[in-house]
């Protein structure tokens, strides 16, 4: 008898747990229908169902993209989904989060792919079941299956590229790198999250190959550290050394970023994205140790993207500045492709665009409104 | 009195199944699109490799053990496969490797647990780093990919391994075969031989099972090299259904099977437990994980309610040995 009851319990507890599941997708589903039923109706009949798959959560940025799509699908009177794995690495979850949307039938899909050969053989499938594909943050190169139909991203290596430009104007900089010698060489430091996605690759090539540019005016260059971007060269007095953390987790940053820290010569750094800012602000204090009279006071560093922390470390002045790309709209655009893309029009490549804040830009209504919290 | 405890003997054995089918049967009802043969297929899918983890550390829990070390293994050995191919080594080699790999894991927890006596959970914990370590220091910390089906070299991994053209049908979902095929021998070890009576004697009581005479070191080895083997062979499903490796990943992979086994009803404590308890576990886990996301709910949901059903299937089953140790009395 006992046992049967427990069986009860069980049962009802799923249950519960299921419907609290099921009740609130519908709640947030109501929502975004109620709110953007006049433009729905203006635009097509029905609500069109699109999952948006982005790289994860854990970042501001994503939030930020969401909050474009967010408003993007309130306008077309979309019903979103906008999910992603746990974390960067996760591409099993994504794997499986792409095919449990597919199994949905969507019109269209959005896409930020952590690892786009994973995902050739779904998109085959999409291919096959005729559903468009719009990716946003990250292109799938080369896609074999052609169901990717746009890509709405940032071109990183362009926008990295910024940042070493600024390098260059930087006068302190210029200085050491005048200065140095092959015995006695100034260090470069850059920090990608990882070794494997486009973004972060791009990125680091963006940023290795301007400052290369650069610095080749004051003495030779030599690139180290990781493989994908080394180019080394015999007496260099200039030294851009690459250093990717085992995970992207942010401890496994900061172990990074405290060997570059303990390099000689080190006078400037560039990290690839807002979690390479995160493990570097652990490794200095949280900044501080960047302010001035700080055990890093004379240490040039730029970043790349936003969030709260490293907005506070630009604000004080203790980052040169950093780089950003309009999630906001990288988000906005992409619901609007999907939805362009299911109604049959042509849609083709856009660049999100990139720019350069500091201290003294940021608070600008136009810069204020890309650089999220 | 004695009848009575044989019903409850199997109603345990039906609870498990029977949450199984009524998940499944109520996502039907209130997900989207669940009941479908895409749906099905992504179950399976994402249960194969989950699957092999589990088989092997079913062994493990049973004899009262615990393998940390499962998820990155299988993460580096998929890694070496990859990265040996990439370096030009005929695929079927790599494929050797990948499950040598995970043997080789086996061996080194089985000497580190039952040769030189280190609880099992910090032998594997620092195996799990080791192993990880490992793949990353290999590859130089780079994704190594495997073949696509598309390939023409190569192409027959995926088709080999996950999908095929099989009676008739595009994309037969081949792993099934595999898993079906693992399932078979795993039962057949645990439930018809004398290693898996020993198993289960190590786990109830591993003085007593040396006493009678039985070379307890030996057998604990074998039972770790026999994991490995499984793990090995995750390792092979997990690249073939996700094709790209990353380094530095794997960590709390090994929560899922660990969570398939305990959700399967084999005890923590060990000495109990069975391979088709683990198989629905595992499944019951997919389910779950599929089922919450066609109700529209996100990842983290996902892992809630995980966590919810691990504590409840631990739960049942402490009051299930209360239960049985009452009827004994």
């Amino acid at each position: 008898m006992k046992m049967k009851k427990r069986i009860a319990l069980l049962l009802a507890l799923t249950m519960v747990a299921g419907m609290t599941g099921c009740g609130a997708a519908s709640t947030e589903t109501t929502t975004t229908d109620s709110s953007g039923t006049e433009e729905a109706a203006e635009a097509s009949g029905e609500t069109m169902y699109i999952p948006l798959l982005a790289k994860g959560f854990q970042h501001q940025y994503w939030q930020t993209v969401y909050a474009g799509a967010k408003d993007a699908a309130e306008k077309y009177g979309v019903e979103l989904y906008f999910d992603g794995p746990p974390s960067e690495t996760d591409i099993d979850a994504q794997v499986n989060m792409f095919k449990q949307e597919l199994a949905k039938n969507p019109v269209a899909m959005g896409l930020a792919a952590l690892s786009p050969e994973s995902l050739y053989e779904v998109l085959d499938e999409c291919a096959e079941k005729n559903i468009p594909v719009v990716c946003f943050d990250a292109g799938v190169p080369d896609d074999p299956s052609g169901a990717v139909v746009a890509t709405a991203s940032t071109d990183n290596e362009a926008a990295a590229s910024i940042a070493a430009e600024k390098f260059g104007e930087c006068e302190k900089l210029v200085e050491k790198m005048k200065n140095a010698t092959p015995e006695n060489p100034v260090v470069i430091g850059v920090i990608p999250q990882d070794a494997v996605s486009a973004t972060q690759i791009g990125r680091g090539k963006g940023f290795v190959d301007k400052m290369k540019e650069i610095a080749s005016q004051y003495g030779t260059v030599t690139v180290t550290g990781h493989e994908v971007w080394k180019d080394e060269a015999d007496n260099a007095s200039i030294i851009i050394d690459v250093e990717v953390p085992a995970t992207t987790e942010a401890v496994s940053v900061q172990t990074v970023a405290n060997s570059l820290l303990s390099t000689k010569g080190l006078a400037a750094v560039f990290l690839c994205n807002e979690g390479a800012v995160t493990g570097f602000l652990a490794a200095v204090s949280d900044g501080e140790d960047l302010a001035e009279g700080g055990k890093y006071a004379e240490l040039v560093v730029a970043g790349f993207d936003a969030g709260a922390a490293q907005k506070n470390a630009v604000r004080q002045g203790w980052f040169l500045g950093s780089v950003s790309q309009n999630p906001y709209m990288i988000g906005y655009d992409a619901v609007e492709m999907c939805v362009k893309a299911a109604k049959g029009e042509t849609v083709s490549d856009i660049d999100t665009g990139a720019v350069w804040y500091d201290a003294s830009n940021m608070d600008d209504p136009e810069i204020a409104q890309l650089v999220y919290d | 009195m004695k009848k009575l405890s044989g019903d409850k003997i199997d109603m345990n054995k039906l609870l498990a199944p029977a949450a199984l089918i009524i998940l499944y049967i109520f996502f039907s009802a209130f997900g989207n699109n669940f009941f479908s043969a895409d749906t099905f297929k992504n179950i399976l899918e994402a249960s194969y490799y989950i699957g092999f983890m589990a088989f092997g550390v079913t062994f493990i829990i049973i004899t009262g053990g615990i393998d940390l070390s499962l998820g990155t293994v299988m993460m580096c050995s998929a890694l070496l496969g990859a990265y040996t191919f990439k370096q030009g080594c005929p695929l079927i080699l790599s494929v050797l490797l990948t499950i040598l790999v995970g043997v080789f894991f086996g061996l080194l927890n089985g000497l580190l647990i039952a040769k030189l006596k280190l609880p099992p959970f910090i032998a594997t914990l620092g195996t799990q780093m080791v192993s990880q370590g490992m793949g990353s220091i290999i590859t130089k910390v780079q994704s190594q990919t495997w073949p696509t089906a598309t390939d023409l070299t190569g192409g027959w991994f995926k088709r080999t391994f996950i999908r095929a053209n099989l009676f008739g049908i595009n994309g037969f979902p081949v792993g099934a075969l595999w898993l079906l095929g693992a399932f078979v021998i795993a039962t057949l070890i645990l439930h018809k031989t004398k290693f898996g009576r020993y198993t289960y004697a190590m786990g109830s009581n591993e003085e007593a099972t040396r006493l009678s005479g039985i070379n307890v070191d030996n057998w604990k080895m074998g039972i770790y090299i026999l994991s490995g083997l499984f793990i090995g062979m995750a390792g092979l499903m997990y690249a073939a259904a996700y094709t790209t490796i990353t380094p530095g990943t794997g960590n709390g992979q090994e929560m899922n099977g660990i969570t398939g086994v305990v959700i399967g009803g084999t005890s923590m404590s060990g000495g109990s437990g069975t391979m088709v308890g683990t198989l629905i576990g595992v499944f019951i886990m997919s389910v779950l994980k599929t089922g919450l996301s066609s109700c529209g709910l996100q990842a983290p949901w996902q892992t809630f309610f995980t966590g919810v059903v691990v504590i409840l299937a631990v739960l049942m089953d402490i009051q299930r040995t209360k239960a049985a140790n009452r009827a004994k009395k």
